[in-house]
């Protein structure tokens, strides 16, 4: 027998003793177990719902049943088809705009006004929907809006009944309503 | 069991090629429009809506210009029209500019084509910035035209920028045309100087030569 081959059987003899472990080990392994939260109610639940949908279930459907069934998936899908947006048609392409808003900030000088509001595409041209702040004492009404990449038609309204366009702003070309109005175009964000 | 599921998936075929056949062809209806535009205008509107939507257009600008015409207190004949033209523009420059572009670039190509540049000035601004996004370029030109630059100068110029400006240098160069016309130059001669500044700057920036500097021109 090779000094190797006594080796071995030493480290094989050494390994087939018995363990002798610490009286306290079993309390301490008890103490580790119990230190571990145990699952809370909904993961049971997720548990024992994964393993019921991993069986195999035999379903027995009558005529009327199926009907039902499938005015349901009917009703979904004509339901499903109203909710699209016609503008979903339009490729965003390579130089879509980035989901990002840029904060804009729009002023006006109306030194008499009573109120003033930023009417435009953004806010569906409703009167009331973006009302400006007037900064103290100098007639000039401000407001920032978060917008999009894209051109947007507006103008201001002044005491709910004058229409006013942004002078430093390009007018919007052709007016076809007899009222004045501004364009912006936000770029690339 | 089989013969049971087999009747039910017939009758799951069979109602839903009803709901096919049967659908309403009538217009999808645009909320925002109930309660602000009367019929029959708003039927027509949305039946325009629906061609343009189903011809890949955007149709959020159609419905902001009925809201706009509703604001202003026009006349339901003068929005029809409104919106009927705009949706011309948009299919216009959908065209020129090609199904890949985005919305933002097709609604700013509608309003280059309002202020007078054709379907090829748009295809020609889209091969030159095949690579860039057309939404400033096209709105520039239209800003130009609405400062008082005579629409064929106005794209003339915006082409000669098209290939190396980028997004800022065509806000720089709109703003300084506007405020030398606000201080009484001419459209023509502001637009003529600030082209020159604003495409040495784009070359300077390029670090390309001055000799390279673009000049209007036609498509």
């Amino acid at each position: 027998m090779s000094d190797s081959d006594n080796g071995l059987k030493q480290v094989i003899d050494l390994l087939k003793q018995p363990v002798s472990l610490d009286s306290s080990f079993d309390e301490k392994v008890m103490e580790q177990v119990e230190s571990v939260p145990p699952p809370r109610a909904w993961a049971r639940s997720l548990w024992t719902a994964a393993n019921w949908m991993r069986r195999g279930r035999t379903l027995t459907v009558s005529p009327l049943q199926g009907l039902a069934l499938a005015a349901g998936v009917v009703a979904a899908l004509f339901v499903g088809r109203m909710w699209v947006k016609p503008d979903s048609a339009v490729s965003p392409g390579p130089t879509a705009a980035v989901a990002e808003a840029a904060l804009v900030h729009f002023v006006i000088v109306a030194p008499g006004a009573g109120s003033v509001s930023l009417v435009g595409d953004f806010n569906d041209w409703a009167a009331l929907e973006t009302p400006m702040h007037r900064v103290e004492g100098n007639g000039v009404w401000s407001v920032s809006i978060p917008l999009t990449t894209g051109r947007y038609r507006y103008a201001f309204l002044v005491d709910g009944t004058t229409w006013l366009s942004d002078p430093s702003a390009p007018p919007a070309l052709d007016d076809e309503f007899g009222r004045p109005g501004s364009v912006l175009t936000v770029g690339e964000l | 069991m089989m013969a049971r599921m087999r009747s039910a998936l017939a009758l799951l075929g069979l109602a839903t090629a009803l709901n096919v056949t049967l659908a309403p062809s009538g217009s999808a209806q645009e909320p925002r429009l109930e309660s602000r535009v009367p019929e029959p205008t708003r039927s027509e509107i949305n039946a325009i809506l629906d061609s343009a939507g189903a011809a890949g257009l955007p149709t959020e600008p159609l419905v902001d210009r009925a809201l706009e015409g509703v604001a202003k207190g026009a006349d339901p004949d003068r929005i029809l029209a409104a919106v009927r033209r705009l949706s011309g523009e948009l299919r216009l420059a959908y065209d020129a500019l090609g199904p890949r572009s985005s919305a933002a670039e097709i609604i700013s190509g509608a309003s280059a084509i309002r202020a007078g540049a054709r379907s090829e000035d748009l295809a020609y601004l889209r091969e030159l910035r095949a690579d860039q996004p057309l939404t400033v370029a096209a709105a520039t030109l239209a800003d130009l035209v609405a400062v008082g630059v005579p629409a064929d100068t106005a794209i003339a110029a915006v082409i000669a920028l098209a290939e190396e400006a980028d997004d800022a240098h065509y806000v720089a160069f709109r703003r300084n045309v506007e405020r030398d016309i606000a201080l009484g130059a001419s459209p023509v001669a502001a637009l003529g100087v600030r082209l020159e500044a604003t495409a040495a700057d784009v070359f300077r920036s390029a670090g390309q030569s001055p000799d390279s500097r673009p000049r209007p021109r036609k498509p």
